[in-house]
This record gives structure tokens, sequence and C-alpha cells, in this order.
């Protein structure tokens, strides 16, 4: 079949949109940034963040380009797979919230990265934050490459001169802002990108024949028996147990250990707000969760309809070229708009933790004694730098880095959140367990993956390259190694002797907001047995051959 | 061990696995594929379960969990300070 590539008719009015926005990011940024007195109120907004909000931060810091462009290719291609596979993402926020959101906040935490070091030390904070980093690279660097081809596609520039203007744009607003301009933008361009997806797509549905229109979450059962006249497959679940299984490691627990997302905790200026927020954030992100099914519906509704067949490059522009078809230009200027605003809001969050770790996760540590005027310039300039070197990472980017951000979300979730879920929550977890299961896990779970070593990887498809496979396998490794070598170093006095592993669990209660100290809580080796057999047997289950189809 | 304690494991763990439920229904369809394709307000079963528990209903389960765990610091904090006052 002879495919046409989807081209935008009039950019003009997508210019200005875009244009106009830009100039409403930096107007908030330099507004808000007047209220930043410290580093403290730099990275973390003053700590003054009422739950509305932040609850719009939250679910904007998770609003990425790809609802807008490339969740729509993955719903051509996976089908009813895709919304279980999205639909989960709605956990993170309330997970971290109940599993060490709160007890973080009330440590003062900048980072997640801040906590493991208080937690296990300075030498396992490195190894969680080279990988945070990594982590935040492969984020931004999605969110860039995709800024930049639309600015391309927009302003006709070639991909260089896009990437290098619009990336200075983005990274300009971040620096100036701090978190104060960061999350306030990031409150505005959630408003701004719910609007202009879920209201156009009614009037996409309208045209289409929907009577359900007036609320395109949830109210498009009328065209279902079209559908499965023309996709009959459209509803099958089409993957095995094992394949819904390794979502829980993959990206419920990836997404507790991603640092941007717990740094918008931090800026709750307490931690019943911080729970307000995560019920808004619930709200938020589920009405524009919903409408990405609806667009992702209607899509394959008009692909397998209408005769005019899209080409297999242009599935990631559904939304564009739905709102092409029947919606006046300007409307599809203020969809693009709201596209680059979603890219947008993930870039900033993701400079913001790189920037964070950078300045208070290394820099501070190293040089603990530096005054707080000169703090807030290290902030500027390592927001700053890690703009630049996303910028220029994205000029020509190694092929390991933009495999997926859905792979990065393994990552996270191999290195990040079992550290600090157990820190948290498990007192006999200790520096030894913490680093080596961290360091282990990390290399396997690359190792694993299709990207290295082709010959030893588990599994093999869509949920490899995704880290699916790999998280299923290094996500209970991580809690495996760390239980069961923090319970034997435990009985090693020689090895106990070299770490303050008393003031280590006298900081579990505090966080968790007791007055007193008291060995029996959060001390029970029964758990860590448990957790140790659980995760044994799911590795087990994880290497099995079958279960993904 | 008090009673404050005890009750923080316990809506932990209870919220983790309504939460888990709440984002994960998939596991249920695949795991019992007779639940499958009965029409559920004009949808197939499978895709609009889930969807409706993983926003609406979690709403209705993190609206609790905000609540209850509000409460609950609130109890550790007047703990604290029934100890403070009594040294």
């Amino acid at each position: 079949m002879q495919y046409e590539n989807w081209v935008l008719e009039s950019p003009v009015l997508g210019m200005i949109f875009v244009g106009a926005s830009f100039i409403i990011f930096y107007a908030i940024g330099w507004y808000s940034q007047r209220a930043t007195k410290s580093s403290t109120d730099y990275w973390t907004a003053g700590r003054s963040i009422g739950s509305i909000t932040n609850g719009l931060g939250m679910a904007s810091s998770y609003m990425s380009l790809a609802t807008f462009m490339g969740v729509t290719a993955l719903i051509l291609n996976l089908k009813v797979p895709f919304v279980y596979m999205w639909i989960q993402f709605t956990l993170s926020i309330p997970l971290i919230t109940l599993w060490y959101g709160t007890p973080l906040r009330r440590m003062g935490a900048f980072t997640p990265a801040h906590f493991v070091r208080e937690r296990y030390g300075r030498r396992t904070s490195y190894i969680t934050v080279v990988f945070m980093i990594l982590i935040m690279v492969m984020y931004a660097l999605g969110q860039m490459i995709g800024v930049a081809k639309v600015f391309e596609m927009l302003f006709g520039f070639n991909y260089m001169v896009a990437l290098i203007c619009g990336g200075a744009l983005i990274v300009g607003y971040v620096t100036i802002g701090g978190m104060y301009g960061t999350t306030y933008n990031a409150a505005f361009q959630m408003i701004l990108m719910g609007v202009a997806f879920i209201i156009p797509l009614g009037a996409i549905m309208k045209a289409m024949g929907g009577t359900g229109w007036y609320f395109p979450p949830l109210l498009y059962s009328d065209m279902v028996p079209d559908m499965l006249k023309a996709v009959p497959d459209f509803f099958d679940m089409k993957y095995g147990f094992k394949w819904y299984l390794a979502l829980i490691p993959c990206f419920t627990i990836g997404a507790m250990g991603l640092p941007h997302l717990g740094m918008r905790v931090y800026t709750a200026s307490n931690l019943k707000t911080a729970r307000g927020a995560m019920v808004w954030f619930t709200f938020f992100c589920g009405i524009v969760f919903c409408s990405t099914y609806t667009m992702g519906f209607s899509g394959v509704f008009y692909q397998a309809t209408s005769g005019s067949g899209i080409a297999p490059t242009d599935f990631d522009k559904i939304t564009l070229i739905l709102n092409s078809v029947y919606n006046p230009a300007w409307v599809l200027a203020f969809v693009i708009a709201g596209a680059i605003a979603a890219g947008l809001s993930t870039i900033s969050a993701n400079l913001m933790a790189i920037g964070a770790m950078i300045a208070q996760d290394i820099i501070a540590t190293i040089k603990p004694d530096l005054s707080d005027k000169t703090m807030k310039t290290i902030g500027y300039c390592a927001i700053a730098g890690g703009g630049a070197a996303s910028i220029l990472i994205a000029i020509d980017p190694p092929t390991f880095l933009v495999v997926s951000i859905l792979w990065a979300f393994g990552l996270a979730g191999v290195t990040v959140a079992p550290l600090v879920i157990l820190g948290v929550w498990w007192k006999p977890a200790n520096r030894y367990g913490a680093s080596i299961a961290c360091l282990v896990s990390g290399l396997a779970y690359i190792i694993v993956s299709p990207y290295i070593a082709p010959n030893i990887v588990i599994g093999g498809g869509l949920e490899a390259k995704v880290g699916m496979t790999g998280s299923l396998f290094c996500v209970p490794l991580t809690f495996l190694l760390h239980t069961v070598i923090s319970m034997i170093t435990e009985r090693m006095p020689g090895l106990m002797a070299k770490i303050p592993h008393e003031q280590d669990k006298r900081l579990v209660d505090k966080i968790h907001g007791w007055a007193d100290y008291s060995d029996q809580r959060y001390n029970n080796t029964n758990a860590g047995i448990i957790i140790a057999v659980v995760s044994a047997l799911i590795c087990i289950y994880a290497i099995l051959p079958g279960g993904w189809a | 061990m008090n009673s404050a304690y005890k009750k923080e494991i316990r809506y932990t763990l209870i919220f983790s696995a309504l939460l888990l439920i709440c984002g994960h229904f998939g596991l249920l369809f695949v795991a019992l594929p007779g639940l499958q394709n009965k029409m559920v307000f004009g949808f197939p079963s499978q895709y609009i379960i889930p969807i409706i528990f993983g926003w609406v209903v979690l709403m209705v389960v993190v609206a609790l969990q905000a609540k209850l765990t509000n409460d609950l610091d609130d109890e550790i904090e007047a703990l604290g300070d029934s100890s403070e006052s009594s040294k």
C-alpha cells in the first residue's frame, strides 16, 4: 500500500501559539523565582507548594511529549494491552507518597539520593546518583529530541538548529525559575495540555459521529460496535500472564524510583498538602490518560475506516493528523502548543533532578562548607550545564541512550526504588547490602537488555526492548541481594564496626515521625526472610521460558 | 509496640494491595479469561473495568489513603507530644 507522509500545511498559527506559550513560560519563571531566597528554596520551591498546584505539577511531570505523540503509535501497535501498560502509571505518586514520599519530606530531602546518602553513606549514594543521572539524561534526551523534531516540523529549521534553539529556550526558563518557576510552569502547562488535548478530542469525536463527545475520556461506547467490525482484535488481551505481571516491577516500581517524581512531594508545604496533591494528581492524570485511550481508539478507528492509510512513520502523529482532518487550523496550532508544553514539563522536571543531584548530592557532599550564595550559583550552573549536556548529546546521541524512555523506568526500578523502600521500612538494611545490590542488579539489567549483549537477553520482542523482561528478573534480584547481604553482614561484628549502623537505624524512626527510638519498630528479621524468598521465586519465574505470549 | 505503629504497617500493606489491584486489573482478566468480553457500559469488560478502576476507583482509594494516613500522623505526633510532656 502506498502511503503519503503527513505534513503540516500552515505552520504560521502554530508558531504564534508556541511563541506565545514560551513568553508565558518565561514570565512565570521570572515572576516565580523572586521568592527564591536560598539554595533550598531553589531546589524545593521553599517547601511551600499547595495541593492543587502540586497535583497539577505532578501530573504535568508525567505528561510527556509521548502523551500527544508517542503513545498513539503504541496504541496502533499494541491495541488494548497498551491501556494496561499506561493505566498503572497513575499509581506512581500514591505509591511514592505512601512508601517514602512523606518520610523523605519529613527528613527535608532534596532528592531520593539525598536519603540514600543519609541512610547508606556516601559511597552508595554516588552509585545511585550515577544511575539516576543516566536515567534522567535518557528521559530528558527523548523529550529534547522530540521537541526539536516538532520545532523542525513547525519552523522548517533543520534538526540541528531546531535542537539548539528549542533546547536553549527550555534550559533558559528552567534555570531562571528553579523549582518555583518549574512548579508553577508545570501547573500552567498541565492546564494547557489538558485543554489542548481533551476539547479538540471532543470535536473529533463529534465529527466522527460519536454521541458522547461532551465527555471524551469515557463516553465513546457507541463507537465500539463499528470498531469491532473494523478491527475485530482491538480488545484482545494478546499477551500472557507474565507480560502483565512484568508491568509491576518495570513500570510501577520503576516509576517509584524516578527522582523527578519524588522531588515533587518534597516541595509540598506540609505532609497533608502532599497527600492532598496525590489525590489531585490522580484526578488530573486519570482524565488525561483516559482521553489518551480515546484518542488512540479514535486513531485506530480512523485508520481502519477512513480509507486514507496513515504511513507507519506517521503513527506517532495521529493526534495531529486527526486534528488536521477534523478541526480548524487554529485548533491544530493550539494542540501543537499543548504538545510542546507536555515535552517541556517533563524536560524541566528532569533538568531539576539532574541539577539537584549534581549540586546537592555530589558537589555539596564533596565540599560541605560552601556558602548558600555559592550553592545557589552552583544550582544555576548545574541546571544550565545539565541542559547544555543534554542538547549536545541530542545532536548525535549514542544508540544506547535513545533506546527507550520506558527502558529507563526499569533501570530506576532496579537501582533506586528497592534501596529507598527497604531503607525507609526495614532497619536491618545496611550499606553493604545496598551498594552491592544496586551495582550488581543495575549492571545485570543493562547486560540482559537487548542493547549490550544480544546473546544473553532474557526473553525477546517488545517486552525485552522496553525492559519488562529484564525488570521482572532484576527488580526482585535487588530486593534479594539487599536483604540477604544485609542479614549476613549484620551478623559479622567486624564489618558492622566499620559503619554507623545504629545511627542509620535511628534515622528510620525519625523520618517516620517518632519522637523516641524503639529497636522493635521496622526491625523484623522474618520480614527480610519473606522478602528474600518471594524475590528468589520471582527471579526463577522470570528466567523460565514462556508465559509472555 | 504501640497501636499506631501496627496501624502504620497495616495501612501501608492494605493500601499498597488496593493500589496494585486498581492499577493492574489486566492480571485478573488474563488469569480468568472467562471474565473477558462481557459488555459493561457498552465496552468489553477487559477494557472498561481496568479504566474505571485505574481512575475513578483509584481516586476513592487515594482519598481514603490521604484521610487515614493524615489521621495516623496526628496520632504519632500526639504520642510524641505526650512522651515529651511526661519527661
